[in-house]
């Protein structure tokens, strides 16, 4: 793909406690009632970044920090901008069975089975889902399970 | 780490499955889908999509609010 240069920022900007989603909310309130002019193309609420929201723009710092006066539950805009590259990988959430590879063994902290412990013989990356064999089972039946449906006690022989 | 889950699966809106649009009501507006989600985290607001490199990056075509990740 031919992409041209890259000319938006990103930048950090600090929210309230539990207001991430609604510091983006009322960033978008902010531009489409016209009570800012700054230029805000996308706005990223990643799960695993507390506090924090980041704003694509192709305005500078100051033009943020103007804008960030405006949206209730917005704090300060962090010094430095950053790239796309950087935060790509907020766009592509790390899956729940990362850390999890076969011979893994796991508690189950939900379902039917949970309590046992289980050996992972199997991920499905795209689906999150891992198949286990019940740890103590006489019969060693395979169960396919979420991945967040396991807590990892042993991370087996490459640890 | 309990706060985060905790705070993670909170009551929230739905989103549809196929394209990640957070849903007002019984279907999605956009592609008309009624497979509906509770079960999502991250959020990504669209204002510009024309010129917003994440809309491109998430192949999204028009402005609104969105999942990051759907189950
Ligand atoms: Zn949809």
């Amino acid at each position: 793909m031919n992409m041209p240069e890259q000319t938006n920022r990103i930048f950090a900007i600090k929210t309230t406690s539990k207001q991430e989603r609604t510091v983006a909310d009322n960033i978008k309130k902010v531009i489409d009632n016209g009570d800012s002019d700054v230029k805000v193309l996308a706005i990223i609420v990643p799960q695993e970044l507390k506090g924090y929201v980041l704003v694509e723009t192709s305005e500078q710092m100051n033009r943020i920090e103007q804008l960030v006066e405006k949206v209730p539950h917005a704090r300060v805009v962090l010094h430095g901008e950053t790239t796309l590259a950087e935060v790509a990988h907020f766009l592509v959430p790390k899956p729940v069975v990362s850390g999890i590879s076969e011979g893994t063994i796991v508690e189950m902290i939900a379902g039917p089975f949970k309590g046992e412990k289980a050996v992972v013989k199997r991920i499905d990356t795209g689906k999150e889902e891992i198949t286990v064999e019940l740890y103590e089972s006489v019969l060693p039946i395979p169960i396919t399970i979420r991945g967040d449906n396991v807590r990892v006690i042993d991370k087996g022989e490459d640890r | 780490m309990e706060n985060v889950v905790a705070s993670s699966r909170k009551k929230q809106g739905h989103v549809c499955r196929e394209c990640h649009r957070v849903v007002e009501g019984e279907a999605c507006a956009v592609c008309g889908s009624g497979n509906l989600s509770t079960d999502w985290t991250g959020y990504l607001v669209i204002i510009d999509p024309e010129r917003s490199e994440i809309s491109k990056k998430m192949n999204i075509k028009l402005p609104g609010k969105y999942a990051l990740k759907v189950r």
